[in-house]
């Protein structure tokens, strides 16, 4: 006879974790961004980092959730016309409370009145990811700019830090080509950031990421392109 | 649109539903934060029903997981279903992860917008606000659509994308819809094509395969939707309409494996596993229908939308596999659940089927003489499907002259339908009476025809008073004969244009329309009546 234990479905379990996760995640962030203020100066600038932990978690419960989806031919790709000006208002928004109590100078660039398709939850989640990884490694100014280049919608995110070290770029590289999976919490964010450019496709076009460094303001440089 | 948040919150009746008592206190921080003060809140389906039972709200917010008993998305369907939500109330799902109900689902029971959590203030600030300038943009339309006047909601959708781009997409798509509610399939081609000319869009490739399916091109339509399906491999709406391609044309296991796909898809959809359920039964795979029909009952525990399809199929594949306790264990219960006329009319059906299979041939002769009875008073109202079963039913237990007056009744109101017409014949052939039913086919069908040319001949003559009361008079025997209806209408407009509009004239063309819509659109004639219908309101 056999003896085996059959396993469980770890998707249900995996699903069903994620919402309570998130749940929690919503009270942790509200709770951060409402109560970092009172704090005075020194206590604000030392708590500021956990506001950066927890926006981390929620990035790569995301980022797992979706790859796992994509993977499996079950994510809702929701490919609809989105207006510019509300993407940008609610990721600056949502990330304002970070950049300030780092003192981060976040700059916008963009043409309010653009609309582009695109599937909003996941380019949102590439941005962020971006957005956060660059507060990181910046040195106090950021920018984000969204533009039409060539007819695709060109997304930027720029920082005056020290930019991307050349393993990382060539990475970024490889991962896009799809000839490598690079490991660690780089290499999710990475694929994430790749497999949403690629799923992005039009008039047989296709959407891209890349890694650069120069730019505007001589630092890191995270292009996101979409057709 | 951040800046003046106040004004837009201010007055206006908030409803939160859900489970985690944390989340209720945060979000309701959040909305009095914003200016709102009516904020109602609910933990559970039972008391957010209750809740929006009581009052019209502005917007509600809905967590989507809430436990046991109904999700928000049910939720969602049960207001909108009966009625419990205005055209202006603001419905955002609050969720974990997006599922494929909230973005490519049935657009009727669609949410507003959905937030993905973590909810933070920005978002819900900028998500509620747009939402509620977008239900008020589009009150006009809505309320157009409300009470059926399709024409001018199509007038004030060009007329609102003429103004400004804002909600271009949303406009576009009710637009499209609406044309092909009204059968305007060329003018609803022409707006996809247009789009799809800029770009690929899912949900505008898949309205030309609508368009290609309505229009009796079922190869371009298959083509149409596997294409959106390559691209977009979790489309549902796609995936529905593929299948019913399928069904259509004859293809039943293609049918079968795309909804046993879209079922994967969209797991808590009970509609969707009624389907395969109803499909795989067809054809003969009775493992796979008994599975898809006992999970769609116990998808449909909480639903609104739930049907009694699933449990009469269930009992008849019960009563197959010989297993009748069961099978009348069921239908003792389906008629608990739903309890009205059709379902308990069904239900005898099956369980005289069940008994027959069983050998009991006495209980067999009394839920056959039941149905004879029941036939007798409502057969006007009972759907041509259910009434082809209990034909069978009668004739399998000697009730000859009962069946005789049901399949006139079947056919004298669907005197075009070919399938229909060929499963009576089947039935008939099955009980070895092959020329009996014929004969009776040809004779219901021909006293039909000849009714209906009458009233034609009469209007040609000129005689459209005549006509109309002809036709009237038809239409009270055969209330669902798609072609005196679209006669009745076609004759009632004739008679508009030459005497001017009439009320009552105008309003009976609508009833008309509206069931031959619900029985089937017939493209040419549905368009020309309306826009000969509003011709007519328009020259007044």
């Amino acid at each position: 006879m056999d003896n085996q234990e059959t396993t469980p479905d770890i998707s249900a379990f995996l699903a069903s974790a994620i919402h309570d996760m998130k749940n929690s995640i919503s009270v942790l962030i509200h709770f951060l961004e409402d109560n970092l203020s009172t704090l005075d100066a020194p206590a604000q600038k030392q708590a500021a980092p956990m506001l950066y932990e927890v926006k981390r978690v929620n990035i790569n419960l995301i980022q797992m959730l979706s790859i796992y989806k994509v993977g499996n031919n079950f994510y809702p790709f929701d490919l609809t016309e989105n207006s510019i000006d509300e993407f940008v208002t609610e990721i600056a928004a949502q990330n304002q409370a970070l950049m300030d109590y780092m003192g981060i100078d976040l700059a916008l660039d963009y043409d309010p009145d653009m609309v582009w398709y695109f599937d909003r939850e996941l380019v949102a989640g590439v941005v962020s990811h971006a957005l956060n990884n660059a507060a990181h490694y910046t040195n106090g100014k950021l920018k984000l700019s969204l533009n039409e280049v060539a007819g695709e919608l060109v997304i930027r995110v720029e920082d005056n830090g020290r930019g991307y070290p050349a393993s990382v770029i060539e990475a970024g590289d490889a991962v896009s080509k799809g000839v490598s999976f690079a490991s660690g919490s780089t290499g999710l964010g990475l694929y994430f950031s790749a497999m949403v450019a690629k799923l992005h496709k039009n008039r047989g076009k296709t959407g891209s990421m890349t890694l650069e460094n120069g730019g505007e303001y001589g630092g890191g440089c995270f292009v996101l392109r979409l057709p | 649109m951040i800046s003046n948040t106040n004004s837009m919150f201010v007055g206006k009746h908030f409803l939160i539903i859900d489970d985690f008592q944390g989340m209720r206190g945060m979000l309701r921080e959040m909305l009095k934060s914003f200016g709102a003060k009516d904020i109602d809140m609910a933990s559970n389906g039972k008391e957010a029903i209750a809740s929006l039972e009581q009052t019209k709200y502005s917007a509600v917010l809905c967590d989507y997981n809430l436990g046991i008993g109904k999700n928000g998305q049910q939720i969602l369907e049960e207001a909108k279903y009966r009625d419990l939500i205005g055209l202006s109330t603001a419905w955002i799902i609050i969720t974990a992860e997006k599922t494929s109900d909230m973005v490519v689902g049935a657009a009727e029971y669609m949410p507003d917008d959905y937030i993905i959590k973590p909810v933070t203030e920005a978002t819900l600030r900028g998500r509620v606000e747009k939402v509620m300038a977008k239900k008020t943009a589009l009150h006009g339309i809505e309320k157009a659509i409300s009470v059926k006047d399709f024409a001018r909601a199509v007038a004030l959708c060009d007329e609102t994308l003429g103004a400004s781009k804002a909600n271009a997409t949303d406009l576009l798509r009710i637009k499209t819809g609406l044309l092909l509610n009204m059968g305007s399939y060329d003018q609803a081609k022409q707006v996809f094509e247009r789009i799809l000319a800029e770009r690929d869009v899912p949900w505008a490739k898949t309205g030309l395969a609508k368009v290609a399916f309505y229009m009796g091109d079922a190869v371009t339509a298959r083509r149409l939707l596997q294409e959106v399906l390559r691209e977009n491999p979790a489309y549902l709406e796609a995936h529905d309409w593929l299948a019913k391609v399928h069904e259509q044309q004859g293809d039943l296991d293609e049918a079968q494996r795309v909804l046993a796909r879209s079922t994967a898809l969209s797991p808590n959809s009970y509609v969707r596993q009624r389907s395969l359920g109803e499909i795989a039964h067809k054809r003969g795979d009775l493992e796979a229908a008994e599975t898809a029909y006992r999970k769609s009952i116990k998808l449909g525990e909480h639903s609104i939308l739930k049907t009694p399809v699933a449990h009469l199929g269930l009992a008849k594949l019960c009563s197959a596999s010989d297993n009748p306790i069961e099978a009348l264990q069921i239908l003792k219960s389906v008629g608990k659940e739903f309890n009205d006329q059709e379902t308990n009319f069904h239900a005898k059906v099956v369980e005289g089927m069940v008994h027959r299979k069983s050998g009991d041939y006495v209980a067999a002769s009394k839920a056959a003489k039941e149905i004879a009875e029941i036939v007798q008073r409502e057969k006007n109202s009972l759907p041509a499907e259910v009434m082809v079963e209990a034909t069978q039913l009668l004739l399998e237990t000697g009730n000859k002259e009962a069946a005789e007056s049901l399949v006139q009744t079947i056919v004298k109101n669907n005197h075009e339908n070919k399938n229909l017409m060929a499963r009576v014949n089947e039935v008939y052939s099955q009980a070895g009476m092959v020329e009996e039913g014929q004969n009776l086919v040809e004779n219901a069908r021909q006293e039909v025809i000849e009714a209906n040319n009458r009233g034609v001949t009469l209007a040609k003559e000129g005689k459209l008073g005549e006509a109309i009361e002809w036709l009237r008079n038809a239409k009270s025997m055969l209330p669902n004969n798609k072609r005196i209806l679209i006669n009745l209408a076609n004759v009632s407009v004739l008679s508009m244009q030459k005497n001017g509009k009439n009320d009552t004239l105008v309003q009976e063309v609508r009833e008309c329309m509206e069931k031959v819509a619900k029985l089937g659109a017939d493209e040419k004639w549905c368009t020309q009546i309306q826009n000969a219908l509003d011709a007519i309101q328009k020259s007044n």
